[in-house]
C-alpha cells in the first residue's frame, strides 16, 4: 500500500498503540486487561505494520526465528515460574517466594505481573502469526 | 516429602523442555532433547510408582489452595503404573524415531518432538489429575498435540484424516465440558473426590441430569478413545502418521481418554450410582460390537498399517467390554489390558514401521515373504501378532482368559461367545500376515536371507518392548493384584 497518509499516521499510531498494549499488560493485576488482553493489542499493533509497509521490511524486522524464540522463552519463563510457585506450594516447602509488595502500587500482585508479561509477549506473537497465516499462507 | 511432587514434576518438566526445541536450529538437538527428557521422566515415574508401593497412594495439592478449591492430583499404584507404561512406551518410540524420521519426513522434524513431548506431559495430565476440569483443559491440550502429530508429514491425506480426527475430537471434548458442567450445577465442585460425596447424597434428586452427564461422558470420551460406532477417524489418522508416531498415539492417546472414562464411571459416580441405570450394558454391548466388527473390518483391509488401526479398534472394545461387565475382575482387567496393549501395539506398529521403511511397501500382497529378507523384525511382529491373537504366556492371553472367567463371574455366559469369536478373527488377519512372510514356495522365490534386514542398533528399542511385553505377561499375577487392591 503506497498511500503517503497511511504512512505518516501508522508511524504516529503504531507507537502509541504499543504503549497502550505494554500499559494493559503492567496494569493487568491492577485494572481491567492483562496479559491476553494487552498481548492481542500489540499483536494489532504489528498486523497493522505488516499491512502498510509490505512483506520485505516486516520481515526484515520482525523475524521469524526472532519472534519464535521470543515466544518460547517467554512459555519457559512461565513455565518455570509458575512450575516453581506449584511446587514449593505443593510441597509445603518455606523457601523464597516473590514479595507481595504495597496492594495498589505497580510492582505488587506477586507472580501475576511477571506472569502477565509472559503471557503478553506470547498472545502478541501468536496474533501476528495468525494474521500472516491467513494473510500469506505460511508463516 | 518432595518425592509426592513427582508427578506434577514430570508434568511440568516435559511442558517446559518441549519449548526450548525451537530454539535450537539444529534437528539432532531436539532428538536428543526429547529423548532424554522422555527418560527422565520414565525414570521419576518409576520411582513415584517404588514409593507408592511403599508409601501409598499420593494427594498433591498443586500450588498453595487445598482441595475443593485448588487443583488436587491423585496417583495410586493404578496411576503410577500407567504414567510409567506410558512415559517409558514414548521413550522407546521416541529412540526408534530418533534413526528413522528423516526417511519418512523431511521438514519440521523440531516441531515433532516439541508435539510429543506436550502430548506426554498431558496424557500424564489426564492420567494423574483428580478435578474434573483440569482434566479437560489437559484434554484439550492432548488433543491439538495428537492432531499435530497427525498432520505433521504434510501430505494430502494427513490433512483429511487430521481435520477429521479435529473435528470429531472437538466434539467429543464439547460433550464432556457440557457433562463437567451439568454435574458441577448439581454438586457445586469439580474435585472428583468431593462430586462423589455429593452425588452419593444428592443423586436420588437429580435423577436424569446424573443419566444424562453420564451419557455424555460415555460418547464424549468415547469418540476420543474409538468406541466402535465411532472409531471413524482412527484408522485414517493411526495409519498416515510416521511410525513412532503410531505407534504413540494407538498406544498411548486413546488409553488416556479411556483411563479417564473409567475414572468418571467409578470414582466419580461409584458403581452404586452406574448400577442404577442401563448404562453399563451399553458399554458391554458396544465393546462387544468393537470386538467383532473392528475384526472384521480389519480382514477388508489391504494395508497393513490400516489393519493394525483396525485391530486398535477391537482391542479397545476389549477395554470397553471389560468395563462393561461391572464387576471387580473385569475392570481390574480392562487396565490391565490397557497396559498390555500399550505395548504390544507400539511393537507392533514399531515393527511393521520398520518393514515399511525397509521394503518400501505397504500393501499385504506385496508383503509376502519379507520374512525370509527381515526376519528379526518379522519375528517381534509375530510375537505382537500373538500376542493379540492370544497365545498363552503373552499378555493378549492373559487378558482374555481373565475376561472370560469375569464375565462367567458377572453371570453373562452368552458374551464368552463374543471373546471366542473376536480371538478367531483376530487369528484370521493376523495369522495370514505371519504365514505369508515366512512360509510358501513362490512367496520366498527371489528373496536373498536378511538382505533387508535393519542393523541392530536401530532394532534395540523395539526389541526391548518385545522383551516389556513378555515381561507384563510373565508376571501378570502381581500387577492384577496390584490393580485390584487399589481398585475404586
Amino acid at each position: 500500500m503506497n498511500s503517503k497518509i497511511l504512512f505518516e499516521v501508522s508511524r504516529l499510531v503504531i507507537p502509541f498503540i504499543q504503549v497502550f498494549g505494554a500499559y494493559v499488560i503492567l496494569h493487568g493485576h491492577l485494572s481491567p486487561g492483562g496479559g491476553f488482553a494487552g498481548g492481542t493489542i500489540i499483536g494489532a499493533s504489528l498486523i497493522l505494520y505488516r499491512v502498510i509497509y509490505g512483506k520485505t521490511e516486516a520481515e526484515e524486522r520482525l523475524t521469524y526465528s526472532k519472534l519464535l524464540s521470543l515466544m518460547c522463552i517467554s512459555l519457559i519463563a512461565y513455565g518455570i515460574l509458575k512450575g516453581y510457585s506449584f511446587i514449593t506450594g505443593g510441597s509445603h516447602l518455606e523457601v523464597f517466594n516473590i514479595p507481595i509488595g504495597t496492594p495498589g502500587k505497580l510492582l505488587s500482585g506477586g507472580l501475576i505481573l511477571p506472569l502477565n508479561i509472559c503471557i503478553g509477549i506470547v498472545v502478541s506473537v501468536v496474533i501476528y502469526f495468525l494474521f500472516k497465516l491467513f494473510y500469506e499462507g505460511e508463516i | 516429602m518432595i518425592i509426592k511432587s513427582f508427578p506434577l514434576l514430570t508434568i511440568i518438566f516435559l511442558f517446559i523442555t518441549s519449548f526450548t526445541m525451537p530454539l535450537f536450529k539444529k534437528d539432532v538437538i531436539s532428538k536428543r532433547l526429547s529423548f532424554i527428557t522422555l527418560s527422565i521422566s520414565s525414570v521419576i515415574s518409576l520411582i513415584s510408582v517404588i514409593y507408592i508401593k511403599f508409601n501409598g497412594e499420593i494427594y498433591y495439592r498443586v500450588g498453595h489452595w487445598d482441595a475443593p478449591w485448588g487443583i488436587e492430583l491423585h496417583v495410586g499404584i493404578i496411576e503410577g503404573i500407567i504414567g510409567l507404561v506410558f512415559t517409558s512406551v514414548a521413550t522407546l518410540a521416541i529412540w526408534y524415531s530418533m534413526f528413522s524420521l528423516e526417511r519418512s519426513m523431511k521438514e519440521r522434524i523440531g516441531f515433532y518432538y516439541l508435539l510429543i513431548n506436550i502430548l506426554i506431559g498431558s496424557l500424564l495430565g489426564i492420567v494423574y489429575t483428580n478435578d474434573l476440569f483440569n482434566a479437560f483443559v489437559f484434554i484439550e491440550v492432548s488433543t491439538i498435540a495428537a492432531c499435530g502429530i497427525v498432520v505433521i508429514k504434510n501430505k494430502k491425506e494427513n490433512i483429511k484424516a487430521a481435520l477429521k480426527y479435529l473435528i470429531l475430537s472437538i466434539l467429543g471434548s464439547g460433550l464432556v465440558l457440557m457433562g463437567i458442567a451439568f454435574i458441577y450445577s448439581i454438586t457445586g465442585n469439580l474435585n472428583m473426590t468431593f462430586i462423589h460425596n455429593e452425588l452419593i447424597k444428592i443423586h436420588g434428586q437429580y435423577q436424569s441430569t446424573v443419566l444424562i452427564t453420564l451419557v455424555l461422558f460415555t460418547i464424549g470420551l468415547g469418540v476420543k478413545s474409538a468406541m466402535f460406532p465411532l472409531h471413524t477417524w482412527l484408522p485414517d489418522a493411526h495409519s498416515n502418521s510416521p511410525a513412532s508416531a503410531s505407534a504413540i498415539l494407538s498406544g498411548l492417546v486413546l488409553k488416556a481418554y479411556v483411563f479417564l472414562l473409567i475414572k468418571i464411571l467409578f470414582r466419580v459416580f461409584g458403581l452404586e450410582i452406574i448400577s442404577q441405570y442401563p448404562l453399563l450394558d451399553l458399554i458391554l454391548i458396544l465393546g462387544s460390537a468393537g470386538m467383532i466388527m473392528g475384526s472384521v473390518l480389519a480382514i477388508l483391509q489391504r494395508n497393513i498399517k490400516r489393519v493394525i488401526a483396525y485391530s486398535s479398534v477391537a482391542q479397545m472394545g476389549y477395554i470397553f467390554y471389560g468395563i462393561g461387565l461391572g464387576n471387580e475382575l473385569g475392570l481390574a482387567m480392562a487396565i490391565y489390558h490397557i497396559i498390555g496393549h500399550a505395548l504390544t501395539k507400539s511393537t507392533l506398529f514399531l515393527s511393521v514401521g520398520s518393514i515399511i521403511e525397509q521394503t518400501g511397501n505397504h500393501k499385504l500382497t506385496d508383503l509376502r515373504g519379507v520374512g525370509k529378507e527381515m526376519p528379526v523384525t518379522l519375528s517381534i511382529f509375530t510375537i505382537g501378532a500373538f500376542s493379540m491373537v492370544g497365545i498363552p504366556i503373552l499378555p493378549g492371553f492373559i487378558s482374555k482368559w481373565y475376561f472370560a472367567l469375569a464375565s462367567i463371574e458377572a453371570g453373562k455366559l452368552l458374551y464368552l461367545g463374543v471373546i471366542l469369536a473376536s480371538s478367531l478373527l483376530n487369528a484370521l488377519y493376523y495369522f495370514p500376515i505371519v504365514i505369508n512372510s515366512f512360509f510358501g514356495e513362490e512367496n520366498l522365490k527371489g528373496r536373498v536371507y536378511m538382505s533387508k534386514n535393519k542393523p541392530l542398533k536401530e532394532l534395540v528399542p523395539v526389541l526391548v518392548l518385545t522383551l516389556l511385553v513378555f515381561l507384563i505377561g510373565i508376571f501378570n499375577k502381581g500387577i492384577i493384584d496390584a490393580i485390584r487392591l487399589d481398585l475404586f
